[in-house]
């Protein structure tokens, strides 16, 4: 597809942190904003189209607060709209912004978001009214005990332990340590997971990710802008979403429509993306993967969804071989991942943004080697809505 | 700025007030996104992808897309969810068609009223220490900027009054009357508004290889559309004016290639939360300077018999399913275009245009050219 192509020109994204006081969240836009239109060597009147990123209105407590973030993206009597499709909002902004280009309507548009989840008192509150009112709020369901019941039934069916989910984190945080950007960046050990307080189990304090404050931005560009103008850039080759069922319950009994256990739909859009990209194999083909996994038991059927090993459940074994690592066969999540760093309106954005700057080779401290093909992804609603993305050089 | 791939709006379903309580807002959902894809002629079978446009304020839900995506046929399937605006999940899905990588898309957009208190839940929507303090809810921000119009027009008031009457009969005719008269925010008097009610709106666009493989021949083609945003603060606005409509109107004429809208239109549907929006809109979209606002309401020139009929179905005075009422104008124009109006058919209409605007004030504005010719 080369000269029809859409590129990645600009990126930006915060040091994320538990709070900023010294920014406001129309400021938290503006930071990340300001620093890919830097990395894209551009002014505002370049970009033609804005896609905001924000996720739950009430994580930021302001209805429709997309409205407030105009100015900060510099929209004003510019084409605008928000997405959301909780965290995969990033992604999904992402996939917007491609679409306002590969259409044809724009060359160069602009995605930004932020979000204050470290200062929005208690997330799971707000994510408990992703449920039905009538029926799963009660229960009540949060983000955690849903992707607890996954985990362990994941344990069941492909025979994870407690120590294999600590693996993860250890992994992750050892990535962290290396991203200045990410938020949580202290290494730990597989005794000091296991000795976290449960949470919901099996997910012990350190297998989940923290409350992330923060935006991250992106500057896309249509194929024919970029070599007009001479620029750098990564290319978007794959894109796609696929949802399954809203109800917890369809997914569990005896009779369900989705193993939950698993991320079959993450797997359909992956295959999507895969098959708009051109990539049959990617165990062979993909040599970097940014995978949304906010705990350290999803980040398994992520890989399994993503094919970086053959049958599902034998993740596990690849990970405890070291093969998700930095320096392994496909790293896995090298900027620490969501488990690390979560700012829902852009975790998910941030997964794109750092595939980008792998197959860029501008990631720095926790560069891939030789990495020329990446892949990214996002998780919304209640696992239920999931965007993909290949990313090349 | 041309969209690669021309899309066609090939199905509608349009229901701008739904009165029964004996269905679920997931009923609803899924009986609108099945008439549409019914007037298209197609199973869900036939769809790529979705767009929806949903509120979380109005559901009460965050997230709200999720519940949805069951009803809307999205388990499975490429789903996506805007929530600034109905008029946007058109937009969304209209580019999504035009890139070439989906032959079909389903729209769907809903607005439900089981809030407790529409004002407050449209008051949160306001930074937390001006705005909301003052109470600013859209009513109360449509009224500041009638007041602002009433001070700065002359023969605004008369015009309003006008438009308004125009409204109703155009809603009276279609629906009956009704008799939503609308709560009063100075200067805003029963009849300039109407009360919230639930709606849902669904469309079904396809692209021009599909629609020729499947012999479709009732088709309202997107020739043209533009979108734009103004300031959230309302005092960084001049509240007398429309720029981030008049930007949507260039984008929109020049993919259309319209250099002169005066006449370039068989029927217009347009945003009229009060008279005072639509007024403001006919001067964005180039069809009438303020200065002859006050004699064309009078003479009758966007009335069922004038040069330009504007709202035919009555508009949002007469139904106000507020979170989708911007999508529902253009599904009134992509009805038009394709002869299927209903009762509100206004004959011979070759080309359309719709105006949708959302937010406070009309925050946000679109402008959709839809019209029988596909380009060559």
């Amino acid at each position: 597809m080369s000269g029809d192509r859409v590129g990645i020109i600009g990126i930006g994204q915060s040091a994320f942190r538990a709070r900023r006081d010294d920014a406001n969240y129309p400021e938290l836009v503006r930071e990340a904003v300001v620093m890919a239109m830097a990395d894209a060597k551009m002014d505002f009147d370049a970009i033609e189209a804005v896609v905001y990123s924000l996720s739950p209105d009430a994580m930021v407590g302001i209805g429709n607060a997309e409205r407030l973030g105009v100015d900060a993206v510099g929209g004003r009597m510019k084409p605008f709209l928000r997405i959301n499709t909780g965290g995969a909002t990033g992604i999904s902004a992402t996939a917007a912004a491609y679409y306002h280009v590969a259409s044809g309507a724009f060359d160069v548009v602009l995605t930004a978001g932020a979000d204050k989840v470290g200062e929005c008192g208690d997330s799971q509150s707000v994510l408990n009214k992703i449920w039905d009112p009538s029926y799963e709020r009660p229960l009540p369901l949060g983000t955690i005990n849903m992707l607890a019941m996954s985990g362990v039934r994941y344990m069941q069916q492909y025979g994870m332990t407690e120590v294999d989910m600590a693996r993860v984190t250890v992994k992750n945080r050892r990535h962290a340590s290396l991203n200045h950007n990410a938020h949580l960046r202290k290494p730990v050990t597989i005794d000091e997971v296991l000795d976290s307080r449960i949470i919901s189990w099996p997910i012990k304090l350190l297998d989940c990710c923290p409350q992330s404050t923060g935006g991250a931005a992106l500057v896309l560009a249509s194929e024919k802008y970029i070599r007009d103008n001479h620029l750098d850039a990564v290319w978007i080759t794959g894109v796609a979403h696929t949802a399954e069922t809203y109800w917890m319950g369809d997914r569990m009994g005896n009779n369900p429509t989705a193993e939950h256990s698993g991320a079959h739909a993450l797997a359909r859009s992956f295959e999507r993306s895969y098959k708009m990209a051109g990539i049959k194999d990617p165990m062979k083909q993909v040599h970097v993967a940014e995978l949304y996994a906010p705990f350290s038991n999803t980040e398994y059927h992520a890989i399994d969804s993503a094919r970086l090993c053959g049958r599902n459940g034998e993740s596990i074994q690849r990970l405890r071989d070291g093969e998700y690592e930095l320096g392994g066969r496909i790293p896995v999540n090298p900027s620490g991942g969501t488990l690390c760093t979560n700012a829902i309106a852009v975790t998910a954005m941030a997964r794109v943004a750092e595939t980008a700057l792998q197959v860029w080779g501008r990631a720095g401290a926790h560069q891939v080697e030789g990495a020329r093909v990446g892949i990214a992804s996002g998780n919304g609603g209640d696992h239920q809505i999931f965007g993909t993305m290949v990313i090349e050089a | 700025m041309g969209l690669k791939i021309q899309p066609g709006v090939i199905g509608c379903a349009i229901r701008p007030s739904i009165a029964s309580r004996d269905r679920s807002l997931e009923e609803i959902i899924y009986d609108t996104a099945q008439m549409a894809l019914k007037d298209a002629g197609l199973t869900i079978d036939d769809i790529d992808g979705i767009a929806v446009g949903s509120n979380d304020q109005f559901d009460g839900r965050s997230i709200s897309v999720m519940m949805a995506s069951g009803s809307v046929g999205g388990v499975d399937r490429d789903i996506m969810s805007t929530p600034s605006g109905s008029e946007h999940a058109f937009i969304l899905g209209a580019l999504r068609v035009a890139t070439g990588q989906f032959r079909t898309q389903l729209v769907v957009s809903w607005s439900p009223t089981e809030v407790s208190s529409m004002p407050e839940a449209q008051r949160l929507g306001n930074d937390p220490y001006f705005h909301r303090a003052l109470p600013q809810d859209e009513l109360s921000a449509h009224a500041l900027q009638a007041s602002a119009l009433e001070n700065a027009v002359p023969g605004a008031r008369s015009a309003a009054e006008a438009v308004a009457a125009k409204n109703r009969a155009f809603g009276a005719a279609a629906f009956g009357d009704h008799g939503t008269a609308g709560k009063m925010r100075w200067p805003l008097t029963p009849g300039m508004t109407s009360e919230p009610v639930t709606g849902a709106v669904a469309m079904v666009l396809a692209s021009p290889e599909f629609i020729a493989e499947r012999w479709i021949k009732n088709v309202a083609w997107v020739q043209g559309m533009g979108w734009a945003t103004e300031a959230a603060f309302l005092g960084d606005r001049d509240l007398t004016k429309a720029p981030a409509l008049s930007a949507a109107a260039h984008q929109a004429y020049k993919m259309a290639g319209i250099a002169n809208p005066d006449g370039a239109f068989g029927v217009a549907e347009m945003t009229d939360a009060t008279p005072y929006s639509e007024l403001l809109a006919y001067e964005a979209l180039g069809l009438c300077h303020r200065n002859d606002w006050a004699a064309r309401a009078a003479d009758g020139t966007f009335g069922a018999s004038g040069k330009l009929p504007v709202n035919p179905s009555g508009g949002v005075l007469t139904w106000n399913p507020v979170f989708c009422t911007g999508m529902i104008r253009i599904a009134e124009i992509a009805q038009q275009v394709r002869g299927l109006a209903g009762k509100h058919q206004i004959p011979g209409v070759k080309r359309g245009l719709a105006h949708a605007g959302s937010g406070f004030a009309m925050q946000y504005q679109a402008a959709v050219v839809l019209g029988q010719e596909a380009r060559p």
